[in-house]
């Protein structure tokens, strides 16, 4: 328990850092940013917007920075993010409106690519010395590979040359909305090819870290114990597997991160709606506030996974249930 | 069991590691028997190719090991006779089928030999279901806390992770366990060896309780000969792969024949008894890549004559045939005066303390 | 000192070669580019030819060119980020894990932070503040990756370290009365190599695919050539929907063959660290050549008869003591 509380005490400073890393960084950056965003915008927008960007990041206001700090803390407990340059709209209820398809796809290939690499870690693992053993250049090549571009080449191999698959977006556009068979197929349809470029890129990470993890296990002890008792080898397998999940669960904060950030980008290929489309619109903008926003929002989710990740490896690892233990 | 019959046949045993020219022998020529319900003894350095014998007979031996010779067999007593099972033909099911029901083994290591993230409880309770599916989840829970009553353990241990255990607890539970199916034929690998001197000398005495309530047979593998002087019926003394001295415990540890025997005796302090000057043997095993020409042991003897450099020994039977010796010393042909220390008469001060 | 023998299999040799290659046009890319690779005075979308290798451009620059220049801001931002990184992780992993204490505990929490932080958006963040000048210069770049990519060494190289500070020969230097950073840096840091070549593989790894990205992003000076440049373009004149598959592969291949190189090395320092990784037994080709016919199996040891025995005695027994045999 106190393993998992401390780890709880991490995450909420890290989430204080983000929060005030996310504030103090205009302020640090050379040439002012804020300034240079609004001399750009005067006369372009409404001066209420105007005021309201100054408020958001304190600029202009001749506030103390750390009166300005307070005031940003109240916005944000407040469930007030500021208000998108681009579109015009309060960012929370941008952000609010996409996330949910950014956590649909990054979350449905996130799980999809950990079972099936850890799958095929475990087999390859067993198997090492096998002619299985091909498959890991291959892997190797795989797990290099941008999501980006493989997303890209899915696309033209798949949509643009072969029509196996819808090209972009997250349904036909032409459909509206609605709890109905036609638009739910056509959601399955456009996701797929987004999903399989997500499994793709992150499948190999997962498969060769279980791999070495498998064989690392295999050498252990009571995996023999275990075909000593004369156990089936499926048994055997599953022995040593339990044991060799534990380090990927462990280092699902790196994984994950790597995973998000390269998801993110796999939106844009797609042209499908989420937060990472929004980032790169952002980005393309000098939106800041909405940059502000999402990087929040994606710090936070990752944050989130990331206390998931340690609260599976308290369930799986009795070692660490017991405090008192070294 | 009215007839003397032998649980474990095994002739010209050899052990490879890896294949071809780069290949080492681990193993040489191993032969004994192993009546059922008795003990054998076997010791030897780390290295000198004990367990490897062990792992290599029970095919638990892992890559790069081969089994370059030999047989290897196996007398299973059943309701209608004797089955005869031959461990190096029989296929993966085969053996399966033998593997604990038949043959079980404690591991050194306690702690690695359980697996850490399950309790005690569940290893047991799988090895009845994997082998006795007539069983119940109750029958099942009855018997491990029988098995674990047997070792002097609590029943409340099955509910435990293994660390939450002592290594002596740990210990207990792994033998309870190999006990489980009753098997003809138990082998323990060191067991003892990770293990306190008070803590060892309890479950040395225990496994000699419980082999006389049963009647298992066992191979007792150790570096400790004066473990074995309780326990075993019969000694086996290896060196670089090979027997060097084989005969009946209390003989053996009494009148040691080999060089390395004695040498082996020297390096540990009685179980009972008061402490000597230990001299242990000079020097350390050899490279099985590079073995020396001639005996093994010639470099490190303190008796090795210029024979041993060139030849290599024959075993030969001393006592009647009850001993076997593979040492040029107790050669005739070869004409050297026997040391007194290696001689029959000679009754070394240890074994005074039985 | 021990010496390091990463293991020379296949794998790693093929890593080394194609690093090398990669190095090599990093050095002379620009000099044997054909052509200025933002010229755009050839005809556009030409597949490859002779005259352009790996064809032209919608905006009707050559791809072969661009390549080749780009190699070079990308392999050397990738570099820089890696070591500067790599540097940060030292000093940190190392103080962390051989001082302990206070010292430990408040930089594991920043390296914690810096591990749960996810690196990309907060580049991204950090470099749209970045003046545009700022944003073009690669060596302000890859120091900001270095700045998001330290994390994962440090953490590695503190548990290292702080297994190393307790064993013997550390000890004994302390008894000896070595001084602090003497012990750190001749006593435990050469055991830490083959630990530290894998996190600099990785933060490289890291540092190139991370700097690409920005640049398809548009993140940094998009006239300068990297590899995420060419992406970048190829992305926004919808390259894949024209099915300019000679524009945009090359690049998107360049960048997972640098990947994939590392990674290879990876695999030898893998190994050297944990010999259970090693090929214990037998490849398959191997195998195949030595005639023998399955896999090794745990828990059924070949049996693989051999028959001949060159060091059997053939001196005849006689018998002793009178009982023959």
């Amino acid at each position: 328990m106190r393993m998992l509380l401390r780890r709880l005490g991490v995450y909420a400073f890290t989430a204080w850092v983000t929060i005030t890393v996310n504030f103090i960084l205009p302020h640090l950056m050379p040439g002012d940013p804020i300034q240079q965003l609004i001399a750009k915008l005067t006369g372009r927008v409404t001066p209420e917007e105007i005021r309201a960007i100054k408020e958001q990041f304190g600029a202009g206001l001749d506030q103390p920075l750390y009166l300005q700090y307070l005031h940003y803390w109240g916005h944000l407990l407040q469930g007030q993010l500021g208000t998108s340059i681009s579109l015009s709209a309060p960012v929370a209820q941008v952000l609010g409106s996409q996330i949910w398809w950014t956590i649909g796809l990054i979350g449905i290939a996130a799980v999809l690519s950990f079972v099936i690499g850890t799958f095929l870690g475990v087999v390859f693992g067993w198997t090492r010395g096998s002619r299985f053993d091909s498959v890991i250049p291959l892997a190797t090549f795989l797990q290099s590979v941008p999501y980006y571009f493989l997303g890209t080449i899915l696309i033209m191999a798949f949509a643009v040359h072969f029509h196996f698959f819808p090209l972009q977006n997250a349904y036909d556009q032409y459909l509206s909305p609605g709890f109905n068979t036609t638009y739910i197929w056509s959601l399955f349809r456009h996701s797929q090819l987004p999903i399989l470029s997500i499994v793709l890129s992150s499948l190999a990470g997962w498969m060769l870290g279980m791999r070495n993890m498998m064989i690392t296990t295999v050498a252990e002890d009571f995996v023999l114990m275990a075909v000593a008792k004369g156990l089936p080898r499926r048994r055997v397998i599953f022995h040593a597997a339990r044991n060799a999940i534990l380090p990927s669960v462990a280092n699902f904060a790196l994984a994950i991160g790597l995973l998000v950030s390269g998801s993110l980008l796999v939106e844009q290929i797609f042209n499908y709606p989420g937060v990472g489309n929004l980032l790169v619109q952002a980005v393309g903008n000098e939106d800041y506030p909405l940059l502000q926003g999402i990087f929040l929002l994606i710090t936070f989710t990752v944050l989130g996974a990331n206390f998931l990740a340690d609260l599976l490896y308290y369930l799986l690892d009795p070692r660490t249930r017991t405090a008192t233990a070294h | 069991m009215t007839e003397q019959t032998n649980i474990l046949e095994v002739k010209d045993f050899s052990v490879n590691y890896g294949y071809g020219e780069a290949s080492v022998r681990a193993v040489s020529d191993v032969s004994f028997t192993l009546g059922t319900s008795r003990v054998l003894g076997v010791a030897g350095e780390s290295g000198s190719g004990k367990s490897t014998l062990v792992y290599g007979l029970t095919r638990l031996l892992r890559a790069p090991g081969v089994i370059s010779s030999g047989d290897v067999i196996l007398n299973i007593p059943g309701p209608d006779g004797v089955r005869s099972f031959d461990m190096l033909a029989a296929t993966e099911e085969e053996i399966r089928s033998v593997r604990w029901t038949n043959i079980s083994i404690v591991l050194q290591s306690a702690l690695s030999a359980l697996n850490p993230l399950r309790r005690i409880g569940r290893e047991f309770d799988e090895v009845f279901r994997t082998h006795d599916k007539s069983l119940s989840k109750d029958d099942r829970k009855a018997r491990a806390i029988e098995l674990l009553a047997m070792v002097g353990l609590d029943a409340n241990r099955l509910d435990r992770f293994p660390h939450e255990l002592s290594g002596g607890q740990r210990q207990r539970v792994m033998i309870a366990m190999a006990l489980a199916l009753r098997p003809e034929l138990v082998i323990m690998d060191e067991p003892t060896t990770a293990l306190d001197v008070v803590t060892q000398r309890e479950i040395v005495s225990e496994l000699y309780e419980l082999r006389k309530q049963l009647g298992f047979a066992m191979i007792f593998i150790t570096h400790d000969l004066s473990l074995l002087v309780e326990l075993a019926d019969e000694i086996m003394v290896m060196y670089a792969g090979h027997i060097v001295e084989r005969a009946v415990a209390t003989e053996l540890y009494n009148a040691p024949r080999h060089p390395y025997t004695l040498g082996l005796m020297n390096s540990f302090p009685p179980l009972h008894g008061q402490r000597e000057v230990m001299t242990g043997i000079p020097g350390s095993p050899p490279d099985l890549k590079a073995l020396p020409t001639g005996c093994t042991f010639s470099p490190r003897c303190p008796y090795a004559m210029d024979i041993c450099r060139e030849k290599v020994p024959p075993q030969l039977p001393l006592d009647n045939g009850t001993r076997l010796v593979a040492c040029w010393l107790h050669e005739p042909s070869v004409g050297a005066a026997v040391p007194v220390e290696l001689s029959k008469k000679f009754v070394s001060n240890a074994g005074g303390a039985q | 000192m021990k010496s390091i023998q990463i293991p020379r299999s296949p794998k790693v040799l093929i890593g080394f070669g194609i690093l090398l290659v990669f190095i090599v046009l990093t050095v002379i890319g620009p000099w044997v580019a054909p052509y200025n690779p933002s010229s755009s005075a050839f005809i556009p979308n030409l597949k490859p030819s002779w005259q352009h290798w790996l064809g032209t451009t919608t905006l009707g620059q050559d791809v072969m060119s661009q390549l080749l220049v780009g190699c070079r801001a990308t392999m050397v931002v990738g570099f820089i980020a890696g070591f500067v990184a790599t540097i940060l992780s030292i000093v940190v992993g190392l103080a962390a894990g051989y001082v302990g204490g206070r010292t430990d505990e408040g930089l594991s929490l920043l390296s914690n932070v810096f591990l749960a932080i996810p690196g990309l958006p907060l580049l991204i963040v950090i470099n749209s503040y970045l003046p545009s000048g700022e944003q073009a210069n690669p060596l302000v770049v890859g120091l900001v990756i270095a700045l998001t990519g330290w994390a994962w060494g440090a953490r590695v190289l503190r548990a290292q370290t702080m297994s190393l500070r307790d064993r013997d020969f550390v000890e004994a230097a302390r008894i000896i009365g070595e001084s602090r950073s003497r012990i750190m840096f001749s006593e435990i840091g050469p055991n830490l190599l083959p630990i530290l070549a894998s996190s600099l593989l990785f933060t490289i790894l890291y540092s190139v695919g991370v700097y690409t990205t920005l640049a398809f992003l548009g993140l940094t000076n998009v006239a300068t050539w990297n590899w995420g440049t060419m992406l970048y373009w190829a992305q926004s004149n919808n390259a894949a929907l024209a099915n300019e598959w000679w524009w945009v592969g090359p690049p998107g291949i360049a960048i997972a063959l640098v990947g994939t190189s590392l990674a290879l090395i990876n695999f030898g320092i893998d190994e050297f660290i944990n010999p259970r990784l090693r090929a214990g037994g037998l490849s398959a080709r191997r195998r195949r050549q030595l005639g023998v016919a399955r896999r090794p199996r745990l828990g059924f040891t070949p049996v693989q008869r051999i028959t001949t025995y060159p060091e059997i005695s053939t001196i005849p027994v006689t018998s002793a003591e009178g009982i023959a045999q």
